[in-house]
């Protein structure tokens, strides 16, 4: 047993909802007490639904199990009565699923006349993402039925789903690129679909499923039951979309003289000014903004990545090949995806940068520790880098109502290429601006500026807060007692700071004294100096560039 | 005695959330008190997201997490984590708060909080299980668990003690207004600080502040012999003249507060003149249902429905007689409150987080509920921001122009609609 906070992965229950909200004619029967049905919130509220969530809790209370009652039947039908689905999937909660009840049975007597599945969804075994992957896994196997190819190149997309992170701008994305190849698709699935849907999944030319989270197993099921090809990479940057686009291609000139007989003309890449929203421009401005001055002064600005595995891999690989930026770390909180994410990682982070755990305090400690110049993680590492007066950007789910916004702003495709390196822009301490404030101190900025820059300056003040529990905060601010396990920094002294040194620290500019500050704390702590001295901070400056 | 009111009881499928959800308030109201939840991921993800900003703010809650290889110890071992709490948040008083999984599991909570309750720390059992209990009721556990906390008033100590969690202000409000009408006052149940607990005793009087506490108020008759004010809750005008006058009454004070009332209502009648006539649905769940409808049906809307999850004959006794002729519904079905809403074409819906949205979609004006646990709505100095709360959707919706009602407007948001919404409400 532990103490927890947060999570980062929601229930089992609520990837199961993820997956009904996503569906046409699919709707989720919650077996469990009143509150389970907290989840529902989060779709109405998050993704502001119009209608209401495919879910319904079947309430268990605690006078239904001294009686002996069990209501699952009865909600059955009222669900049948009033909405009328095509399938109903039933899910135990984390407590009633310890009542070792048979809802099958329960589930029969009820005598509706829709598919009902009881998905045995245990909570204490998956969490979220494994819940809505299984679940959705299990519908395609159950559901696709064998049928000729569509006559016209065509595809399926697998994967964008309620509370996906960014899945309607992926998806639009994706048809933009698509529908410049002339390529049809064939079903979206879970977002939008039927269960007639996955009936037809089977009649694509190529499956396209780009989340390691989601989709990844039902399309190698549909490639190895009806050789269907998968193409499961992340088209995140413009290279690696690059890169899939002829990987597509490839595919459906194979399927193609199968599918079209011998009238069948290759598919091919038209110029990729195509791509663009104007059809006659670059498709993605990446390319040439990563070389520019202004883009220079960029250069050796320090990021780490935390979140899920799709998008640490890609935002990763983003900024180191296509940004030139520095990673100093990069983690995942879907621990059964770490072993994979660390081999996508290999090359860019060592296996001492890799962080895989699902507790947030640890990856809190580690921002502390390295005070990386980009955060890019999840909407708790956005609340940790404001504790910390870092510059966070969000790339992964969890999110944040902040993260449900209006405009298109996809992470796939050419599109989302431009999308991430606007954030990374707008998010991160400027170049020119800066080198100025360097040069000459801080340019009056002390009075007027109190916020840091980048997000944190957007920030509502009710959730300017404090930290959840022990990540250290500076060592300065604490007396340099680290109290914090992984921080790599052993802590023998707490270094003090004569006058001298301090009037000279307080020339550096006000919005990195933080950052150098600790650094160079930490440059004393690990030499051994009790106390820091204008020569100390002087060998400090020189030895870390600070 | 009055006549019995009349309500109806239906299934209770409706959408809420568990008793946990109190520890929002609770745990800022009580600022040296630590909320440990016994539970899941399950409850760790609910109060994440339905607490969502307050979390951030170093909140004094957290739950022990209950995994899977905890399920087979017959009682679960917390005293680490105890320590850990004493050590970072060094709380007066920790509330060990049950939830669903080990109510399944038959953890003897009482031995489990008195194992690690110290003379210094005390560990107290709150029962908030989301099988028994809903929403604000789990404020009702806290104040029995603290009930043996309070000092025992001598019987010629005459004095108020009001009942319910409020904020700073409205004590400071509820204090002078006390001051002013020469009604002496203990203090407030829960106070700020576990060690400032209230004197009770058989002169006290206890006057309820929150309509969701009748059980603590049956243990303070039961224990401490006090007398518990029965009167109208002071929301509104009409709410809190009664409410003072009875409280006056009872300390042989007669006071007409008439006059004041009629000023009160003077100052909202911008709102009062919006509502009047207005068509009103409660499909909430806050248990602050029938002092709102009461209101709303003083400021002269018509209540079509009131439904509200638990009704107590004797605590909500005054409410009830004020709600004659009202359809009052206890454990309300949604559906069939979805039927009721598409045939009676109510103006505006009073509903919860979990639902406005998808009502709006369906055309109907829906006002979140949970905004008024959260909002300063007692007493005189919170008439405006009732008022305020009440009206808020209505003239949103009227100074917005009608093109959203068209349902191309939320095509694509959500995937698991057909193309088009279908309003409820529009012909």
């Amino acid at each position: 047993m532990r103490l927890a906070y947060w999570m980062y992965e929601g229930t089992a229950h609520h990837g199961v909802g993820r997956i009904a909200n996503s569906m046409r004619g699919v709707h989720a029967v919650f077996h469990a007490p009143q509150g389970d049905d907290y989840v529902t919130t989060i779709f109405t509220m998050l993704e502001r639904t119009p209608g209401f969530p495919a879910m319904t809790t079947s309430v268990v209370s605690g006078t239904d199990l001294a009686r002996g009652t069990i209501r699952l039947p009865e909600t059955l039908r009222q669900v049948e009565a009033s909405k009328n689905p095509d399938l109903i999937v039933v899910v135990a909660s984390c407590s009633t699923i310890l009542l070792q009840e048979n809802l099958e049975i329960a589930a029969r007597s009820s005598g509706v006349g829709c598919d009902v599945i009881v998905f045995d969804a245990n909570p204490y075994r998956m969490a979220e993402t494994r819940a809505a992957d299984g679940l959705f896994t299990e519908l395609v196997r159950r559901y696709a039925a064998p049928q000729a190819l569509t006559p016209r190149p065509s595809v399926n997309i697998l994967g964008p789903s309620s509370l996906g992170f960014h899945a309607r701008h992926d998806l639009i994305a994706l048809r933009r690129m698509l529908r410049v190849l002339g390529v049809e698709v064939n079903v979206v699935a879970p977002w939008g679909a039927s269960i007639d849907d996955l009936r037809r999944l089977p009649a694509a030319w190529v499956t396209i499923a780009p989340y390691r989270e989601l989709g990844r197993l039902a399309a190698e099921h549909l490639q190895a039951q009806f050789g269907v090809p998968a193409l499961c990479e992340a088209p995140i940057g413009v290279q690696p979309t690059l890169r899939w686009l002829h990987a597509l291609v490839e595919h459906l000139n194979q399927v193609g003289p199968r599918a079209a007989g011998s009238g069948f003309a290759p598919v091919t890449l038209p110029p990729l000014t195509a791509f663009s929203l104007d059809g006659m421009s670059a498709p993605s401005n990446v390319p040439w903004f990563a070389r520019t001055a202004d883009m220079e002064s960029f250069s050796g600005k320090t990021a780490f990545v935390f979140g899920d595995a799709t998008h640490t891999v890609g935002v990763v690989r983003f900024l180191a090949d296509e940004l030139g930026m520095p990673i100093v770390g990069a983690g995942t909180y879907l621990l059964k995806e770490a072993d994979w994410v660390r081999e996508q990682l290999q090359g860019y982070v060592s296996d001492e940068q890799f962080l895989a755990t699902d507790e947030f305090q640890q990856v809190a400690a580690r921002l502390a520790a390295l005070r990386p110049e980009l955060v890019c993680g999840t909407q708790m590492e956005r609340h940790t880098a404001r504790r910390y007066d870092l510059n966070c950007m969000v790339i992964a789910p969890p999110t944040h109502i902040e993260n449900h916004l209006l405009a298109y702003r996809p992470f796939l495709g050419f599109d989302g290429a431009d999308v991430i390196a606007d954030e990374v822009y707008t998010t991160c301490t400027l170049g020119m601006e800066k080198h100025l404030i360097d040069l000459f101190g801080d340019a009056g900025l002390e009075e007027e500026v109190k916020a840091p820059a980048g997000n944190g300056a957007l920030a509502p003040p009710v959730e300017v807060a404090e930290p959840v529990t022990h990540p250290a905060p500076s060592p300065a601010a604490n007396g340099g007692a680290v109290a914090v396990a992984p921080a790599p920094a052993p802590t023998v002294v707490a270094p003090v700071w004569t006058h001298e040194a301090e009037a000279m620290l307080k020339k550096v500019p006000f919005f990195v004294r933080g950052r150098v500050r600790a650094n160079v704390e930490k440059y004393a702590r690990e030499r051994g100096h009790a106390e820091i001295t204008a020569d100390v901070l002087l060998a400090a400056k020189e030895a870390l560039g600070a | 005695m009055p006549p019995k009111a009349s309500f109806t009881r239906e299934d209770g499928l409706y959408h809420s959330f568990c008793g946990l959800v109190s520890v929002g308030w609770l745990y800022q109201k009580i600022k040296d008190s630590f909320f440990l939840i016994l539970g899941t991921h399950t409850c760790a993800h609910l109060l994440q997201n339905t607490l969502g900003v307050m979390i951030f703010a170093r909140p004094r809650f957290a739950v022990s997490l209950l995994e899977e290889g905890d399920l087979s110890s017959a009682q679960p071992h917390i005293a680490d984590q105890i320590e850990e709490i004493k050590r970072e948040h060094r709380p007066s008083v920790i509330f060990l708060l049950s939830s669903c999984t080990p109510e399944v599991m038959k953890v003897e909570f009482e031995g489990l909080a008195h194992s690690v309750s110290t003379p210094e720390v005390p560990v107290l059992f709150v029962p908030a299980s989301g099988l028994d209990y809903t929403f604000a009721q789990s404020e009702d556990s806290v104040l029995q668990a603290l009930l043996p906390f309070c000092p025992v008033a001598p019987p010629d100590d005459r004095r108020v003690v009001f009942l319910g969690s409020v904020n700073d202000a409205i004590a400071d409000d509820f204090t002078l207004e006390a001051a002013r009408l020469g009604i002496p006052v203990a203090g407030f149940l829960p106070a700020n600080h576990f060690h400032e607990l209230p004197p009770i005793g058989r002169g006290t009087v206890i006057a309820p502040l929150q309509p969701f506490l009748p059980r603590v108020a049956n243990q303070l008759v039961n224990e401490r012999e006090c007398t518990v004010l029965s009167s109208l809750f002071p929301f509104g005008p009409d709410g809190c003249r009664a409410f003072w006058e009875d409280l006056a009454a009872e300390f042989g004070l007669k006071v007409d507060l008439s006059e004041r009332e009629a000023r009160a209502w003077e100052r909202i009648r911008p709102h009062t003149d919006l509502l009047r006539g207005k068509k009103v649905f409660f499909a909430a769940d806050t248990l602050l249902e029938l002092p709102l409808a009461r209101f709303l049906r003083a400021a002269g809307a018509e209540v079509l429905e009131c439904s509200t999850p638990y009704i107590n004959r004797r605590f909500h006794n005054r409410e009830l007689q004020a709600l004659e002729g009202v359809r009052l519904v206890e454990q309300a079905n949604f559906e069939r409150q979805l039927r009721s809403i598409a045939e009676e074409r109510p103006d505006l819906v009073i509903s919860n987080i979990i639902t406005a949205n998808p009502l709006i979609g369906r055309g109907v004006v829906a006002k979140w509920g949970t905004e008024f646990i959260f909002s300063p709505i007692h007493g005189w100095a919170g008439v405006n921001t009732l008022a305020n709360l009440c009206t808020r959707a209505l003239r949103r919706h009227a100074q917005l122009d009608p093109l959203g009602l068209d349902p191309v407007w939320t095509a694509g948001v959500m995937p698991s609609l057909p193309g088009e919404v279908i309003p409820l409400t529009r012909s």
